[in-house]
């Protein structure tokens, strides 16, 4: 039985501590959300947070993540259904074709933005050097992080007026 | 135009940001048990004896099945007669061959049962390079021997024009073996019953049920495939979806459970075709006024081991080799040659990024050996309206070669080179061309359904699939241009071969062109129906009537409107059809199939690029300052979608020139793994800038031309002549590593 | 499978002696190994969430001298964050994998896997770090230098875990520099690598120390070229002059990463930018631990 907090809800299950996460969020929560692209660290395709950092959760082991929080695609939109700055940007932007890659970038892109709404280029391409992507080219990516910071930024700036 | 040309975002991208699109992998269908198959494992050789009692045993394990329990012919491939086995009964032609499948509870158990299965094979000698599978006394790899196909394009006299020619340049160029890799690995899931649906990552769903239903020996109509969101294809995922998909349908069947089967990285790298690897000899003569009179190429592409889209390809080489170019006398011989290695097919390209490495890097050679500008040789031999391309084929218009060299040149210059003593500059130029359509292929059709109902909402249907190219949205976009209605009300169903009609492979950049034309042309009857609804209503006529905004709105009083959908009421209770099928054919290629003279594509796509690299001469390293690459693209219909295209084939094409290589060792892939096999990370991205140039396409929707494509091929050949330029020394042979640059920088300081 | 995760050091050492099971530590390598078939251990001892085994802080070693003392289960992220690290160590350290693999993987991981291509490998050689080694016996201290016996291979007994690694307080008061090379600019795996330390004075190169990486089966050295190297101002050194004596010491390979003759020309490279960017600091550059 392994008890952790997954998109802010506490969860209890049934599973082997030596199970992949990838598996017990997929199988186990039926979140297929996290996509496996290479099963060995090499993509960022699973990339989840976990306590707020990414993390490959195809190489990260069920017994690790024990009374610990994690956040997948499915946690990113609010509840109402209305997307998240960051997937907003990335439509607009279209930092998305085949979408594989998708959920991975967002998180990242996340665990950068919640550091720092207005990263540097070189902090950018840091944050997902972790994530392939085969469809883009990178630059519409690079594109939606810098207009998800902006975003995010106008938003606290509006939340601190308000 | 309301629509068209605007940045429209990607009309299916909500359930792709979120996470909810359904990828095959996320399918899950009450006792579903998944495959994994035991590989050869060795190149080449005959299976003596296969021990799969381990494997039984094993607990978990459902079934186990070999070449025998196909109820088919256990075959797949492109053009008849296939040749490839879904399971390799006797003779082991590649390392990646699948040998047996094992059905179990989980995938770990059916993959490490897989692996307890022994084949005995008794080894062949391998035939590895093109060389060893032409030598007179070859084993032959198929019974009809190890030539897949030959062809010659002949256009006037090669011979005597090398006579006049003022200078000659010739040299051999190689290019490596590519991976597609695509993000999501090849994965299928089959759910039984008397009618059979398979769900696939796949390009071509229509192609994949014809060879699930003769492999199951059921009819086609009894087999459905549904095209599962797609994680990328670029080409790859054809046969190899094929192979697996009715792998799983046979299990499924026998099991009457459902089956997924998914590829691992590996498998997916050593089990899946690749990018042909080419030499290619080429020799250009020209006049001192950097005429070029006369290019005479051989291309020889390393197939593998077996024929998938070699044929084809082939002839795009062939038809391709000697570039966008206005040249009298033209001679190519295009072979594919079977070998004992992963089987190579359709990769975003097909063939042209070869050619097109070989044909610029020649172009090149040939400037500087004129003492002629670069960007000059282009324009002075660059195709234009009005003139004959290397099929003699004519166009009139949308020939827009010319303009994007001028685009181009108008680039601002690098700022001067700052060439301290570490650092070399260059710059590098290629132009490109890349036909659309089938062509010389086969026919081309397509057919495809537009649906508005009452509430004036539209579905479109059309059998070319969706893979992150934005198809659904350019289409979306054109009947939304047409029936002046928001695109936000219109949906692109998934591909079901039960719901839309075989609109062929989704391959040539034709989605735009070819499906946008069916596309429109349904939408169109639509309207029709629309138009006069609204006419009646209005009291007018048709021709005074306009759909725009959501509405339909007499043109002299534009106060004077009626929503669409009361329109699309009224329609349906008059009964005018708001329902359409329509087809659009390519006119079909018209050529001697001696010469490869004639009539080819319905168009071209064409493109020049440019190219600023640094390079570090203590490393090897390479910074790609900039990167401006220009395609006439006919008709920009979404900006947003363009530019991706342009930027994601770009960096495919920069992989495949300085990153990309598949490596062998005695026949088997050594970095099959994401680790080792590099393609571009964030930090490798090149700065491209996509530039448009519209030179309208009769041929296309609103003009347009398909552009995913070409990119790949300027990309490449564009590096290879920045790299040259930087260091001084022409390299021939793609990828160009880091390793290969300080080997030519030592070299170059070594002897002078 | 067994997964035991013990929460002190001496139950994971009294637990690694009577079951001799496998160490996990962020478990990105030891994951593929197992996915890959190349162990199957019966037993998985998870030591990650041991609280002692984590952080960067001073302390004073089995000499009674003073040294930043680092857990072997500090994460390979909070390596590269630290305030407190001499520069070539946070560089090699941000040289790992990428983001995700830095945040699941340690130090301890990087160091005990033994991996030739190790990124911080390199850096903790040049820093003459020492690493404490537990049993439930006890402990051993182990010089960098005699830790790793080829490929893979270190001189850990299959009772013993990696509890501490250990740099001498001076570390930080000197100038060090770290730099790779791999087979692309994101996520890549060291073909060759190197790490220098030093201290400038009055302009010469001084308590120098080379070491390189990925170029033979274990971290190197380069003795020679510190000889050659030392009492030198830096501009007084070219490119050229030192290929010899780094030529000398390694014996890099052909693999499917690189070939050998590639990566022989590039250490020299990186040896000498790694040195070119120590001579243009300040010495001193971390505030030491816990300061
Ligand atoms: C995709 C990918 C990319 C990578 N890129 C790089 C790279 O660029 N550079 C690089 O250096 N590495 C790289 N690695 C390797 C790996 O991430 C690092 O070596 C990491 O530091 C290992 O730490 P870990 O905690 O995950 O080790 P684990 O996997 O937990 O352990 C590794 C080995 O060390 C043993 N071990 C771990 N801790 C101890 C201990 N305290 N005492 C005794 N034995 C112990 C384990 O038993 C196991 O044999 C990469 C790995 C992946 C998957
Ligand atoms: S699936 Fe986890 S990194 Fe690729
Ligand atoms: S969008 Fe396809 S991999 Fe990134």
């Amino acid at each position: 039985m392994i008890r952790f907090k997954c998109n802010g809800k506490a969860v209890q299950l049934e599973a082997e501590p030596e199970a992949r996460v990838i598996d017990v969020l997929r199988d186990g929560l039926g979140l297929t959300g996290t996509k496996e692209g290479c099963g060995r660290g090499e993509c960022g395709a699973c990339t989840i947070l976990l306590d707020g950092k990414p993390v490959n959760s195809c190489l990260l082991l069920a017994g690790k993540i024990a009374d610990r929080e994690i956040t997948t695609i499915e946690g990113i939109a609010s509840e109402d259904g209305a997307l998240h700055p960051i997937q907003e940007a990335f439509l607009d932007k279209g930092a998305v074709q085949c979408g594989f890659c998708t959920p991975g970038m967002v998180l990242s892109t996340k665990a950068l933005l919640d550091e720092n709404e207005t990263p540097e280029l070189e902090e950018i391409e840091e944050a997902l050097s972790g994530n392939l992507c085969r469809c883009t080219g990178y630059g519409k990516i690079v594109e939606a992080v810098r207009e998800a910071g902006q975003r995010l930024m106008h938003e606290s700036d509006q939340q601190g007026d308000a | 135009m309301n629509v068209i040309g605007k940045r429209i975002r990607k009309v299916d991208g909500f359930e792709l940001v979120t996470g909810r699109a359904k990828f095959a992998g996320d399918y899950k269908f009450p006792g579903m048990v998944y495959g994994a198959v035991k590989r050869a494992g060795v190149p080449a050789g005959r299976i003596t004896s296969i021990d799969v009692a381990a494997a039984r045993n094993t607990p978990g394990v459902i079934d186990v099945l070999t070449a025998k329990d196909i109820p088919g012919p256990n075959l797949i491939g492109v053009l008849p007669p296939y040749d490839q086995p879904l399971l390799a009964e006797n003779e082991i032609r590649y390392a990646g061959e699948s040998v047996v499948l094992i059905i179990a509870e989980t995938a770990e158990i059916a993959r490490s049962a897989a692996s307890s299965v022994s084949v005995s094979i008794e080894p062949y000698d391998p035939i590895l390079s093109v060389e060893d599978a032409l030598a007179p006394d070859a084993r032959k790899i198929h019974e009809s021997g190890n030539i897949t196909l030959s062809k010659k394009l002949i256009k006037g006299e090669v011979k005597s024009a090398f006579e006049k020619a003022d200078v000659i340049v010739e040299g051999v160029y190689e290019t490596s073996f590519q991976d597609h890799a695509y993000l999501e690995p090849e994965t299928v899931c089959a759910v039984p019953g008397r009618r059979i649906t398979l769900y696939a990552s796949c390009q071509s769903p229509f192609h994949i049920r014809g060879h699930v239903a003769a492999n199951l020996n059921m009819p086609a109509s009894s087999v459905q495939v549904v095209q599962a969101v797609t994680g990328g294809s670029f080409g790859g995922k054809d046969d190899v979806a094929a192979e697996i998909g009715s792998l799983a349908c046979i299990a499924a069947q026998r099991l009457n459970r459902p089956v997924m089967i998914a590829h691992e990285r590996k498998e997916s790298i050593i089990g899946s075709n690749l990018r042909h690897a080419a030499r290619i000899d080429c020799k250009t003569g020209a006049l001192n006024d950097g005429t070029i009179i006369a290019r005479e190429i051989t291309v020889m592409l390393d197939g593998g081991a077996y024929a998938s889209e070699s044929p084809f390809v082939t002839m795009k080489t062939l038809i391709h080799a000697a570039g966008p170019y206005n040249i009298e006398n033209v001679e190519v011989e295009s072979t594919a040659v079977f070998t004992n290695k992963t089987y190579c097919g359709a990769f975003r390209g097909f063939g042209v990024p070869q050619v097109t490495f070989a044909s610029e890097s020649q172009i090149d050679e040939l400037a500087d050996k004129l003492g002629m500008d670069r960007l000059e040789i282009r324009r002075i031999n660059g195709l234009k309206a009005g003139d004959a391309n290397a099929t003699g084929q004519v166009y009139q218009q949308s020939v827009g070669l010319q303009e994007t060299i001028e685009v181009i040149a108008a680039q601002p210059a690098l700022p001067d080179r700052i060439d301290v003593a570490r650092y070399l500059h260059g710059t590098g130029y290629a132009c490109v061309a890349q036909g659309i359509s089938n062509g010389a292929e086969g026919i081309d059709v397509t057919g495809a359904s537009v649906q508005m109902s009452q509430d004036g909402s539209v579905l479109v249907g059309i059998g070319l699939t969706e893979l992150g190219q934005g198809s659904r949205t350019v289409w979306a976009q054109i009947v939304a241009e047409v029936l002046g209605v928001d695109i936000e009300n219109i949906s692109v169903r998934l591909v079901d071969t039960d719901s839309v009609h075989d609109s062929g492979p989704t391959v040539a950049s034709r989605s735009t062109t070819v499906g946008g034309m069916a596309v429109q042309k349904a939408a169109n009857e639509v309207k029709k129906s629309l138009v006069s609804m609204a006419a009646l209503m209005m009291q007018t006529d048709e021709e005074n009537i306009e759909l725009r905004d959501g509405y339909a709105i007499l043109k002299m009083d534009d106060a004077a409107r009626i929503p669409i959908s009361s329109v699309a009421t009224a329609a349906y209770w008059t009964g005018f059809p708001l329902m359409n099928l329509a087809f659009s054919k390519a006119p079909e290629a018209n050529f001697d199939d001696d010469t490869h003279q004639g009539d080819i594509y319905i168009a071209y796509n064409y493109g020049t690029h440019r190219m600023d690299v640094q390079v570090d001469t203590t490393t090897g390293e390479v910074k790609v300052l900039n990167h401006f690459a220009a395609h006439d693209v006919g008709r920009v219909i979404n900006p947003l979608g363009l530019e991706g295209q342009v930027e994601g084939a770009s960096l495919i094409g920069f992989g495949m020139a300085h990153m990309e290589r598949i490596k062998y060792a005695d026949g088997i892939i050594q970095n099959a793994n994401f680790a080792d096999y590099a393609l571009p990370s964030i930090k490798d991205r090149i700065p491209t800038k996509s530039i448009a140039v519209e030179d309208h396409n009769p041929t296309g929707p609103f003009g347009a031309k398909g552009a995913g494509e070409p990119p790949v091929a300027a990309a490449a050949a564009v590096f290879a002549n920045a790299i040259s330029d930087a260091v001084g020394f022409r390299f021939t042979r793609l990828p160009i590593t880091r390793e290969d640059i300080l080997d030519a920088i030592q070299q170059r300081g070594n002897h002078g | 499978m067994r997964y035991l995760k013990p929460s002190s050091v001496s139950e994971a050492a009294d637990v690694l002696e009577s079951s001799r099971g496998m160490i996990l530590a962020g478990g990105t390598d030891a994951y593929v190994y197992m996915a890959e078939g190349f162990c199957h251990p019966e037993t998985l001892i998870d030591i990650s969430s041991i609280d002692t085994l984590r952080g960067i802080y001073v302390a004073t070693d089995d000499r009674e001298e003073e040294v930043i003392r680092i857990g072997a289960c500090t994460t390979i992220a909070e390596i590269a964050a630290s305030q407190d690290l001499p520069t070539c160590l946070r560089q090699g350290a941000r040289a790992v994998g990428s983001p995700q693999i830095r945040n699941l993987g340690t130090i301890g991981g990087n160091v005990c896997n033994a991996s030739p291509c190790g990124d911080t490998l390199a850096p903790l050689l040049c820093l003459d770090a020492r690493f404490v080694l537990r049993a439930s016996g006890g402990t051993r201290v182990i010089a960098c230098e005699d830790f790793f016996t080829g490929p893979k291979k270190t001189v850990l007994k299959p009772n013993e875990f990696l509890e501490f690694i250990e740099l001498p307080a001076s570390s930080c008061g000197k100038a060090s520099a770290f730099r790779m090379i791999g087979n692309r600019k994101g996520q890549a795996i060291s073909q060759a690598n190197a790490s220098v330390s030093l201290v400038m004075v009055d302009g010469r190169m001084s308590d120098l120390r080379v070491a390189v990486g990925s170029v033979a089966p274990v971290p190197l050295r380069l003795g020679k070229l510190e000889e050659f190297l030392t009492g030198k101002r830096v501009k007084e050194v070219s490119l050229a002059m030192f290929k010899e004596p780094i030529l000398e010491g390694i014996r890099p390979i052909d693999d499917v990463r690189s070939s050998a003759s590639y990566r022989q020309e590039v250490t020299v490279a990186l040896v000498f930018d790694a040195l070119a960017e120590c001579a243009s600091k300040d010495s001193g550059e971390c505030e030491g631990a816990g300061a």
